[in-house]
């Protein structure tokens, strides 16, 4: 173990030193000194393996607590791993089923599908029909993408968070950590990583997500077969399309992406504010366009949650939103765990105001990115410590943002949601306790007779 | 649920056709303001509250009359969400078994060799 700390240390030197020279030796100014140490530090984890590759995946949905620099450098980081021979993919799932791969499906490809860092996908044929938990029954060769946990990816990477809480620990408490909380950044991580190691757990948030979307023909996900799966081994049906980084050749094949887009926000709203479920770890490698003209959402390792008090507070933050009204914004947030201390709230509220009235493109159209993730930091410029899941959401929000313009650049997010808080505003006048404040006196006179 | 708010305001109102001038004239502005203009604070919001709730009493009364003349109504055949909440966990339920009969034929396999 001690060994594997000296690696981590050299490395990181390493791509230090390999930055020197354009950080001028440390003289640089502040954001070209600091985008330099982004980038060795990015590269760094990618070479040190899957434990790292998620700690940056981590960091770069905290911008609360990490410079832009760096959470816009662990955003491009590339997830791409060399390829596990088949022999060795084709031994976890033998030893998984006590069967050769040929014995479980009717057909096994060799060649992977994609390898990242802690899976590898291979396509397979199913040997007999499946009726899955939600949706129509497989046939029998219906084609299934096979996500097998790379061997070895949990020793290495469970060993990995333990060197890493280590060095934590270490630097709790000194000037590097003044803005956040190593410890309990480790805390998260390790939690993150334990969650996907076990990918049974994704297979029931995909069910479950079949089953929120279930009167959506628009929206799909991939139905799992639970014959074939265990907590290293999901099966799932195999889902044709183009990744939204494959734009251009799915326009070109005719796919409606305007069309895509606003109902892939939609979509999205509805997970927060109707379901309180949503697909936090959104990118657009996870994301598909289908022939079909749907959306297809892959890998639900990281899903976020909201009850039923939190999704009305939110709302209101995004009425708030719409309505331009930074103290509205600040009393719903407070009620969702975000703590400005007393002698901060004028400039805070004075600094969201400015992010309010910022927030409008060139065409008019709003933009929440720069709103949701200004707001973040302006909240940890004032030493506010932002509730994991607040931050998560907002971070969630403005990836859709980002997904969706990319489909269609002149999409207003905040408007998509708009249909949501009003009818859940709507819903919260409706009920019979708040109506019978709001109501005249004549009105509640007659809906008394009505209810008696 | 507020769907059946809905109804139960369209209820209301359809029973009040002498609704007040107060209401009909909220209707009006909400009407026609439209959908976007309830996002102009909370007096816009009640309008076009309002505004909703006479679209609902129109479909009630088409409802209604559509039952009279023996028809099927569309909101008494939307299916029951905590019906289908059961139903996906008895799903859910069979995925369990599905897996477990799976873990079951792996390790009788390696008794096997
Ligand atoms: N059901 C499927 N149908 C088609 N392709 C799939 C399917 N599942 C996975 N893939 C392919 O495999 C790739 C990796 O899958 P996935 O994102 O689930 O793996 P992961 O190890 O969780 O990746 P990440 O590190 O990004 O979380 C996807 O980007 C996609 O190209």
């Amino acid at each position: 173990m001690a060994s594997r700390s000296s690696a981590i240390v050299r490395v990181t030197l390493g791509e230090l030193m390999r930055v020197l020279p354009s950080a001028r030796f440390g003289l640089a100014p502040g954001p070209v000194r600091r985008a330099a140490w982004a980038r060795a530090l990015r590269r760094s984890f990618e070479r040190l393996g899957p434990a790292f590759v998620k700690l940056g995946q981590l960091i770069s949905v905290r911008p609360d607590e990490f410079s832009a620099e760096l959470v816009a450098e662990m955003q491009g980081m590339q997830d791409a791993v060399p390829a596990v021979p088949a022999a060795a993919i084709r031994a976890v799932i033998t030893r998984e089923f006590g069967a050769e791969p040929e014995v479980l499906f009717a057909t096994f490809e060799n060649e992977p599908l994609a390898a990242a860092s802690i899976a590898q996908v291979h396509r397979a044929t199913l040997a007999e029909e499946y009726r899955p938990v939600w949706g129509e029954t497989l046939p029998a060769g219906a084609e299934v993408a096979v996500k097998v946990v790379r061997p070895g990816a949990a020793a290495s990477i469970l060993s990995d968070v333990e060197v890493v809480r280590r060095m934590a620990l270490r630097f709790a408490g000194t000037r590097v950590t003044r803005r956040f909380d190593p410890v309990a950044l480790v805390d998260e991580f390790a939690a993150t990583v334990d969650r996907e190691l076990d990918l049974r757990q994704e297979g029931r948030f995909a069910d479950r997500f079949s089953f929120d979307f279930r009167d959506d023909p628009k929206v799909q996900v991939p139905r799992i077969v639970w014959t074939r799966s265990t907590s290293q081994v999901l099966t799932m049906e195999f889902i044709t399309g183009w990744r939204l980084s494959d734009l251009e050749i799915a326009r070109a094949a005719g796919v409606d992406c305007k069309g895509l887009a606003i109902h892939g926000a939609t979509a999205f709203m509805r997970q927060v504010f109707v379901y309180g479920r949503y697909h936090a770890d959104l990118h657009p490698a996870n994301i598909f366009v289908t022939p079909q003209n749907t959306i297809a959402y892959l890998d639900f390792g990281i899903v976020g949650y909201l009850t039923p008090e939190e999704r009305m507070n939110i709302t209101q933050v995004m009425a708030a939103l719409v309505y331009r009204d930074p103290d509205r914004a600040l009393r719903y947030s407070e009620k969702l765990g975000v703590h400005v201390p007393p002698g901060h709230v004028e400039p805070v509220r004075a600094g969201l105001g400015r992010l309010l009235d910022g927030d409008v493109r060139p065409d008019g159209t709003r933009d929440f990115a720069h709103f949701g993730l200004g707001f973040l930091k302006l909240l940890g410029e004032h030493g506010v410590a932002i509730p994991s899941g607040y931050g998560l959401l907002i971070k969630s929000l403005a990836t859709v943002e980002g997904v969706a313009r990319a489909l269609y650049p002149e999409i207003d997010i905040v408007s998509t949601a708009q249909p949501f808080t009003t009818r859940i505003l709507g819903q919260a006048m409706g009920d019979p306790v708040r109506v019978r404040e709001r109501m005249p006196a004549a009105v509640r006179a007659a809906l008394r007779v009505l209810t008696e | 649920m507020t769907d059946d708010v809905m109804r139960f305001f369209a209820t209301w109102l359809f029973t009040h056709e002498a609704a007040d001038e107060e209401i009909k004239a909220a209707i009006r502005r909400g009407m026609a303001e439209g959908p976007e203009g309830m996002a102009g604070g909370p007096d816009a919001f009640v309008d076009g509250l309002a505004a909703m709730v006479e679209e609902e009493k129109e479909q009630l009364k088409r409802d209604l009359e559509a039952r009279a003349r023996g028809e099927e109504v569309a909101i008494e055949q939307q299916s029951d969400p905590a019906l289908d909440e059961v139903r996906f966990e008895v799903a859910e339920l069979r995925g369990r078994l599905d897996n477990i009969e799976a873990l079951l034929e792996a390790m009788l396999r390696k008794l096997g060799e």
